[in-house]
């Protein structure tokens, strides 16, 4: 088993209430994949198993080959993350954050600091790498998250809304960085805006409540359901039915 | 890469947040008061300074145990605080073992409050040779004690840590913990005559004991003849015991924060 992700009947509870049912699923190739589905349908519980945060109640989840829970650091090094909206140790700079997280995933010397200035200018942050992060506006910290994300070049990336609060242009230019990054690694990339995953992924998966309702490639969905708007909407269900 | 690099790498960022962070500077000011106030203080109230250098070695020691006591501050968020501030997030999904995660972060928190202990035994031993020119050979031990009750207070506030939703509930449930509780039932056993040396704050004392017992301390106030009137007999902590008994803390509380910190889901 060596596809880049694979996630095996999970099933999670949170005490009583069941944020997964028994999902399955296996991204196969170097797909980008959008994780598509209402609040609280999932979407955040499955990528927090997959990067470890969590345990699942059952059924298992791997990265590379790599069981997340029993395997953990070997899947963690083949993933870089975004979860939630980021925190970074405010008594830290861009530069210090950087360096203590490449430095724990093994990096070291000029190739860790050229890396460390490839991605700041990649997402412009180069006059505020030797600035406080406790002076950071969440924008910020979200384009240091992408940094800290891409710094180690992992074949993939795993993404929970990534732009959640950015202004419209760094939405753009968040976008035209992942876009680029899909190239040539695999983006599990969680968001609600439909037109944003159509943009980046070629494939998408939609969970609601707990339940995956369908995995296939956008191409697909669109002949059957007219657009992705209409499948994601059908897949859904409407409110109140 | 292995576990025990990377445990280093923790330990130096870990040790760089406590650095830049104002409590820990706060803590030492705060420690340094103290010491100034005994040694403006009781010469003023007592008619200068007591013939004994080991009862002004043993009454300076406030200040070293204050720094231990100060740890709980920078100690209490080392784990809730990535749980309630969600750095997390970014920490933890990184290919390092949360095991080397917590034992880098106690680690760091030893040396801040080693740091803290130093200054105030150097303060210590500075004031005895300006008023004595003499140090006790008792100082030595004094500050041995100190450091390993302060490793035995970052270990119990690492496990308050690790079971608390956020820092504050950490710090609060550790300082009640040492200062009301312990300190309360070694009172009601002390007037009961009981065995207390297996209390938190009882090995605490051990800092200040081991220049000579309650009997010193006792005498700096009151003239020896009268202590046989007191209705219950006063007994020093053992020393062996007191090292028995932080060392099980030690254990217990570094121990158990591992397990805890492993288990802990970041939802």
């Amino acid at each position: 088993m060596n596809e880049p992700i694979v996630i095996e009947n999970l099933t999670k509870y949170y005490n009583n209430f069941l944020a997964l049912d028994n999902v399955s699923l296996k991204i196969e190739g170097n797909e980008n994949v959008g994780f598509l589905g209402p609040n609280g349908a999932g979407k955040s519980t499955t990528l927090k198993i997959l990067c470890g945060l969590i345990r699942a109640t059952s059924g298992k989840a791997y990265i590379k080959g790599f069981e997340v829970s029993s395997q953990k650091e070997k899947a963690l090094s083949q993933i870089g993350t975004i979860i939630e909206t980021p925190e970074f140790y405010g008594f830290l700079t861009p530069r210090e954050t950087l360096n203590y997280f490449g430095r724990l995933r093994g990096m070291r010397g000029s190739h860790l600091t050229d890396r460390i200035g490839e991605v700041i200018g990649l997402v412009s942050l180069e006059q505020w790498l030797n600035v406080k992060i406790e002076k950071f506006s969440r924008g910020m910290k979200q384009r240091l998250a992408l940094a800290q994300t891409l710094l180690h070049d992992p074949p993939i990336l795993i993404l929970d809304e990534p732009a959640l609060g950015l202004d419209p242009r760094a939405v753009i230019e968040f976008r035209q960085i992942i876009t680029e990054a899909g190239k040539d690694k695999v983006v599990f990339f969680a968001s609600h805006q439909l037109s944003e995953v159509a943009q980046i992924c070629k494939h998408v998966a939609i969970i609601d409540h707990g339940k995956l309702l369908g995995y296939d490639s956008i191409e697909a969905l669109e002949q059957k359901y007219g657009t992705l708007e209409n499948a994601y909407l059908q897949l859904t269900g409407v409110p109140g039915e | 890469m292995s576990e025990f690099k990377r445990l280093g790498i923790v330990i130096g960022y870990e040790f760089l947040k406590h650095i830049r962070r104002k409590r820990l500077y706060v803590i030492l000011l705060l420690v340094l008061i103290t010491e100034a106030a005994v040694l403006i203080g009781f010469p003023a109230l007592m008619d200068g300074f007591p013939d004994s250098v080991k009862l002004m070695a043993a009454l300076l020691s406030i200040g070293p145990t204050m720094a231990v006591i100060g740890a709980i501050f920078f100690s209490g968020d080392a784990i809730a605080g990535e749980f309630e501030n969600k750095t997390g997030f970014m920490l933890f999904t990184n290919p390092v073992k949360r095991t080397t995660l917590v034992i880098g972060k106690y680690i760091a928190s030893c040396m801040a409050v080693a740091i803290l202990v130093i200054v105030a035994y150097i303060v210590v031993c500075v004031s005895l040779l300006l008023i004595y020119q003499a140090i006790p050979f008792e100082t030595a031990q004094s500050f041995g004690l100190c450091l390993l009750y302060g490793a035995c207070v970052v270990a119990v506030t690492l496990f308050f840590s690790a079971i608390s939703k956020g820092a504050m509930g950490a710090t609060v449930m550790t300082l009640v913990l040492i200062m009301v509780i312990s300190g309360v039932i070694e009172s009601v056993l002390m007037l009961a005559g009981q065995p207390y040396w297996y209390l938190i704050s009882t090995a605490g004392d051990s800092i200040t004991m081991v220049y000579g017992g309650i009997e010193l301390m006792l005498a700096a106030f009151m003239p020896l003849e009268e202590m046989g009137n007191f209705p219950f007999e006063i007994e020093s902590p053992d020393i062996g015991l007191s090292v028995l008994a932080m060392i099980i803390y030690l254990a217990a509380g570094l121990v158990s924060s591992l397990i805890i910190t492993n288990r802990r889901q970041l939802s």
